[in-house]
């Protein structure tokens, strides 16, 4: 097969986003919508084409030259193997049914072509950063996707809040992204490549002392994108986007972009304990926090939001604690589950008359209850329930740390297990509150999309047995993800030891279950407390953050405006100006015109010259 | 043209005159304002042709590509003699788009038309004879005549505060340069003493054998001159001014045109004519640089007038350059001066739009404006695509010469090179702003839904003749850059090698 159609995965998607950013507007309305679905669809198939050349080590094929100088040479060039195959054909995949949602979702919308050029503009950004040989394509995909959120989460741009929440977005992502690109630096500095593959093969080479700092830079840039701790307070806002984008970028893909980086560059990043630690334990305590606000949030995206901060939390915990298929199972089952849920939500959402609150929604099952089933199944996947994807590649994380036996990875498995009865709790309480009990809203139903119902059923059917591509030696699998990877297959624990796991995990998804089922079953007003805003408004960081960061930003910034320029600057040389002026205006007063003056003047100057070549004279 | 006829005829010449020509002739015309109009566009447009000739004719080599050398006033040792390597040829190249930008942003002049152009045309040749000169009174001579057109281009065409921003550029620049004319006197005499020919020539006066304490004098004055233009941290106060009271043209010119010709001074005379000084002042300009990054970028963030920011902006971008330069090694120069050339394109481009702007909302003030996307869809898109090409979005412009300084300056200065990485958040919080303020929200104060004026209309044909070309240029820099790394890469190894001439 000629590994240069892997050029065009990338290529679809992206003539698809120019030609509707360029032509859009003259293109009619369907036009628009099917020149990008068929893009990416295409892109899909392709990757299913393709799917050979990532066996054997991988294929690599380059398009041109991109930047090349003195030592560096970074091309437009891709790397397909198993991790980027697999990773492909979960985005294209579930892209390409976002894209044939939104047709539906965006049926009435103004400015389609606006957003399906973003929107495909940001399938070949994420490609990119899959499929990237080297850390500056990488870079280039990694700052394109963050542009096209920012783009998307502002599309309603008229509203100033959701331009504020994309520039949000944008900026706190940045700041994740300054950490890779000083780690990028440094790796060239250091190994003299920006090529990935050959990073990894050198990353031995580098002195010990060095890779624990390089890993926590990436894992910094990881952060940001993904959402994690500190950099996390982004996520929620962006949930002001349309509701397909929410799905794609902020759920299935975007998001666990820092997962796939870290996995990417695993052979460097294993190679430092403290930077593996570090990693678990921001993912153990981003998957509480996150598990923790999702408990009181009264938007129906922003509790997705938060589950997902917390099920990424999950996949660095994996990566963490060593398990680069752990993590990756967990990335694309929670990739097709959430993308349900999201989509859901979206169809709710115009089932409630554009309501968002789940305290003003409820009853909904009777008006749609094919949706409430196909919504019930992505509320099992999240919540863990027992025999669905979401509980096998979730189990199999907290395996890994459980395996491990020290002290450290005790910890990260304790908060994992209490982490995921937080989330069954939170994941019926919003089952509960959107689909039982009767209708609480005051808006009357949008229409329906059919095309917002109809791409579900597989994401389900997917979320549902995804724990099928992982399925350990334990339930009868043979755990084919590890094996496509070539990574180590997980450790085999005793028997009871086993069970004995399985059973306390059945146990917390019922104690989740229980508290939600008894108070929320029924509806009834909740009083408001300190502590429920507290954890609404997701620990107060964000006013936090206002404090600290953004107060003192714009101060600096105008004191270096009035104090610097205005006053230092142009007043020393303001000041030199005037006292010139000044000292002008003395010698002016000399200049008056009398010849007698004048004469006065001249016959001194004789007398002073005279006096001194006398002077010089005498001595 | 082939390469062969190229050289035969006096083509160096030919592209510095023919602007001066054109001037001229509007003079001449001047009671014509469409004569006068179409000379200038026809003027830069052949200096265009011409330039586009030479950079798709002439090889990629090291040393000068093209040279004309004529005695001028042989009394003195002052040559008329010019010449051409990649750099210049790039920087050439540059002026002649921007200038061809600069004439059709300004068509629809109407206060004293024929001046104007001629002025514009005017500082044509003043720029490409800098970029042109060999013989350092040439140069100087070249270098004081941009200043001309330009003190009236903002003196008399520019807005509100105008007299006052005219006077403080003509000020600071006048300041920096007269310190170089003394430098320049002074070697010239120290070399004649020492060889006994008298001559102004670069390549001559770069064998003066000097001492330490008189070469770091000298030095001064040479880079007192420059890094005022550049404009370096703490120089920089008279570029916010000018360009915020410049009309569209004089801020294209200013910020595309002249800020670079204190680069190319700096590579070209200063760091050659006094390599030891210049090592030694690598630290200096590089801590000035990374003040001036950070400096300017805070202070873009809270102005409120959208043509202020973009002035920051430019002193923030010219400190990477700066950053570059002081990192002296091959791939940082080659960064430097890719960043510059992204630099003229970007915001030669984003002026261009804020006139846009203007003429048809008459304002650019941030907090009047907002939401004009709804109403100037492809305006709009521009905008934010030379707003993002600013802030650094890989596979556009800036991008690539930002990073290439970034990893060359890692080299040497790595904890500079990763303080500067950060600067890159800080355009982002700027540009963004802009973004915000002018693209997204209601739409602003200054109209109201329903409003007659506020409809506007969106490009004109020639706007987006105008628009295109420099959109296609942004989009080719960021993806193929290679196009301008391969000819400056054997002139960039010489200079760092001799820090000397090809």
């Amino acid at each position: 097969m000629d590994s240069r159609l892997l050029l065009l995965l990338i290529i679809l998607p992206l003539t698809g986003g120019v030609l509707n950013a360029c032509f859009g507007c003259r293109l009619p309305r369907q036009m628009r919508a099917l020149l990008a679905i068929s893009s990416v669809l295409a892109s899909f198939v392709l990757t299913l084409i393709c799917w050979p050349l990532a066996a054997d080590g991988g294929t690599q094929v380059t398009l041109f030259t991109w930047l090349k100088s003195s030592g560096l040479q970074a091309d437009i060039g891709l790397f397909f193997d198993p991790l980027a195959a697999s990773m492909t054909l979960m985005v294209t995949g579930v892209a390409s049914l976002i894209h044939i949602y939104a047709a539906g979702y965006m049926e009435y919308e103004e400015d389609q072509a606006r957003f399906f050029a973003l929107l495909n503009l940001f399938v070949f950004a994420m490609l990119c950063i899959l499929l990237a040989d080297n850390l500056l394509l990488l870079f280039l995909g990694w700052e394109g996707v963050g542009f096209c959120s920012y783009g998307l989460i502002g599309f309603w741009y008229q509203k100033k809040e959701n331009a504020l929440a994309g520039r949000k977005a944008f900026i706190v992502t940045r700041i994740g992204d300054l950490f890779f690109t000083i780690a990028l630096l440094w790796l060239f500095a250091l190994l003299g490549t920006v090529n990935i593959a050959e990073i990894n093969l050198r990353a031995t080479e580098l002195d010990p002392l060095l890779i624990t700092p390089l890993v926590l830079l990436l894992l910094g840039g990881a952060c940001g994108k993904s959402a994690q701790l500190p950099l996390m307070t982004w996520l929620p806002d962006a949930m002001a986007g349309p509701t397909p984008v929410s799905a794609l970028i902020h759920a299935a893909t975007m998001v666990t972009a820092g997962v796939y980086l870290l996995c990417r560059l695993f052979p460097l990043v294993s190679l430092s304990s403290v930077g593996m630690a570090t990693i678990a334990c921001i993912g153990a305590a981003t998957a509480l926090y996150a598990a923790s606000c999702a408990l009181e949030q009264r938007e129906i995206k922003r509790v997705l939001a938060y589950s997902t901060m917390s099920q990424i939390g999950y996949m660095f915990m994996a990566v963490g604690v060593g398990s680069v298929a752990a993590a990756i199972n967990h990335l694309l089952v929670h990739a097709f589950f959430k993308a349900l849920l999201f989509m859901g939500a979206g169809a709710l959402i115009h089932l409630a008359g554009g309501e968002n609150d789940i305290f003003k929604m409820g009853g909904l099952k009777q008006k749609n209850p094919f949706l409430f089933w196909l919504f019930l199944i992505g509320i099992l996947c999240l919540a863990g329930a027992p025999l669905t994807g979401g509980f096998f590649s979730k189990d199999a994380i907290l395996l890994t740390a459980f395996s491990r036996g020290d002290g450290l990875s005790a910890i990260l498995w304790g908060v994992g297990v209490f982490t995921a009865g937080l989330t069954s709790f939170y994941s019926f309480r919003l089952l509960y509150l959107v689909f039982f009990g009767d209708y609480r809203g005051d808006k009357s139903a949008h229409h329906l999309s059919p095309l917002l119902i109809w791409t579900l059923p597989l994401l389900a059917l997917l979320g549902l047995f995804g724990g099928l591509i992982n399925l350990p030696h334990f339930y009868g699998g043979s755990e084919m993800l590890s094996h496509w990877l070539g990574v180590a297959p997980a450790l085999e624990l005793p028997l009871p030891t086993e069970i004995g796991l399985l059973a306390l995990m059945t146990l917390f998804f019922v104690a989740g279950w229980l508290p939600a089922h008894l108070f929320y079953r029924k509806y009834q007003p909740e009083a408001e407390t300190p502590w429920r805003r507290f954890l609404l408004q997701g620990w107060r960081f964000d006013a936090l953050y206002e404090r600290v960061i953004l107060q003192p930003y714009r101060f600096v910034a105008n004191f270096c405006w009035i104090g610097g320029d205005k006053a230092l600057i142009d007043g020393v040389i303001e000041g030199i100006g005037r006292t010139l002026l000044h000292w002008g205006g003395y010698f002016r007063q000399l200049a008056t015109g009398q010849v007698s003056f004048y004469l006065q003047g001249f016959a001194w100057g004789l007398l002073l010259m005279l006096g001194w070549l006398l002077l010089k004279a005498v001595t | 043209m082939t390469f062969v006829s190229l050289t035969e005829l006096p083509i160096l010449s030919l592209i510095l005159w023919l602007p001066l020509a054109g001037t001229l002739l509007c003079l001449l015309f001047r009671h014509s304002n469409f004569a006068c109009r179409w000379l200038a566009l026809l003027t830069t447009g052949a200096v265009l042709v011409l330039a586009i000739c030479l950079f798709v004719g002439l090889p990629t080599a090291p040393g000068w590509l093209i040279r004309e050398d004529y005695a001028w006033i042989p009394t003195f040792g002052i040559r008329y003699s010019l010449a051409l390597d990649g750099i210049s040829l790039l920087l050439v190249s540059l002026t002649a788009v921007l200038q061809v930008a600069a004439v059709l942003i300004s068509w629809k002049q109407k206060e004293h038309p024929a001046l104007f152009y001629a002025l514009v045309l005017l500082l044509e040749t003043g720029i490409i004879g800098v970029f042109l000169a060999t013989d350092l009174i040439l140069f100087y001579l070249f270098w004081e005549l941009m200043l001309i057109p330009m003190l009236f281009l903002i003196g008399v065409w520019g807005h509100g505060n105008r007299v006052y921003a005219a006077l403080k550029f003509f000020f600071f620049t006048l300041a920096g340069s007269l310190c170089m004319l003394l430098a320049i006197i002074t070697l010239y005499l120290i070399h004649g003493e020492q060889s006994g020919i008298y001559s102004f020539a670069l390549e001559s006066l770069m064998q003066t054998q000097l001492s330490p304490g008189i070469e770091m004098l000298l030095y001064g004055g040479f880079l007192l001159a420059f890094v005022v233009k550049v404009p370096l941290f703490p120089f920089h106060t008279w570029l916010p001014d000018a360009h915020t009271e410049a009309p569209a043209a004089g801020s294209v010119d200013l910020a595309g045109l002249l800020l670079k010709t204190g680069i190319y001074g700096l590579i070209r005379f200063a760091f050659p004519l006094f390599p030891h000084a210049a090592q030694q002042s690598l630290p200096l300009l590089a801590v000035l640089a990374l003040i001036g990054i950070f400096y300017a970028a805070w202070i873009a963030y809270v102005q409120t007038d959208v043509k202020r920011v973009v002035a920051y902006s430019s002193v923030a971008h010219m400190g990477f350059v700066i950053l570059g330069l002081a990192a002296w090694n091959q791939l940082a120069w080659e960064g430097a001066l890719l960043l510059m050339v992204n630099h003229g394109v970007t915001t030669g481009g984003l002026f261009i739009l804020i006139a846009m702007l203007q003429d048809r909302t008459g304002s650019r003030d941030l907090r009047a404006l907002g939401g004009m996307w709804k109403t100037l869809p492809f305006f709009s898109a521009f905008f934010l695509l030379f707003c993002l090409a600013s802030l650094g979005l890989p596979g556009l412009s800036n991008f690539a010469g930002e990073i290439l300084v970034l990893l060359g300056a890692f080299g040497r200065w790595p904890v500079f090179a990763a303080l500067a990485a950060a600067g890159v958040i800080f355009s982002a919080a700027y540009m963004l702003r802009v973004v915000q303020g002018v693209l997204w929200g209601p739409l602003g104060q200054l109209c109201k839904i329903g409003d007659k004026d506020c409809l506007h209309e969106d490009l004109d044909r020639r706007e987006w003749l105008l628009l295109i070309p420099l959109a296609l240029l942004v989009v080719w820099l960021g993806i193929y850059p290679t196009t301008i790394l391969e000819p400056l890469r054997g002139p960039i190894s010489l200079l760092l090698q001799g820090g000397g001439l090809p």
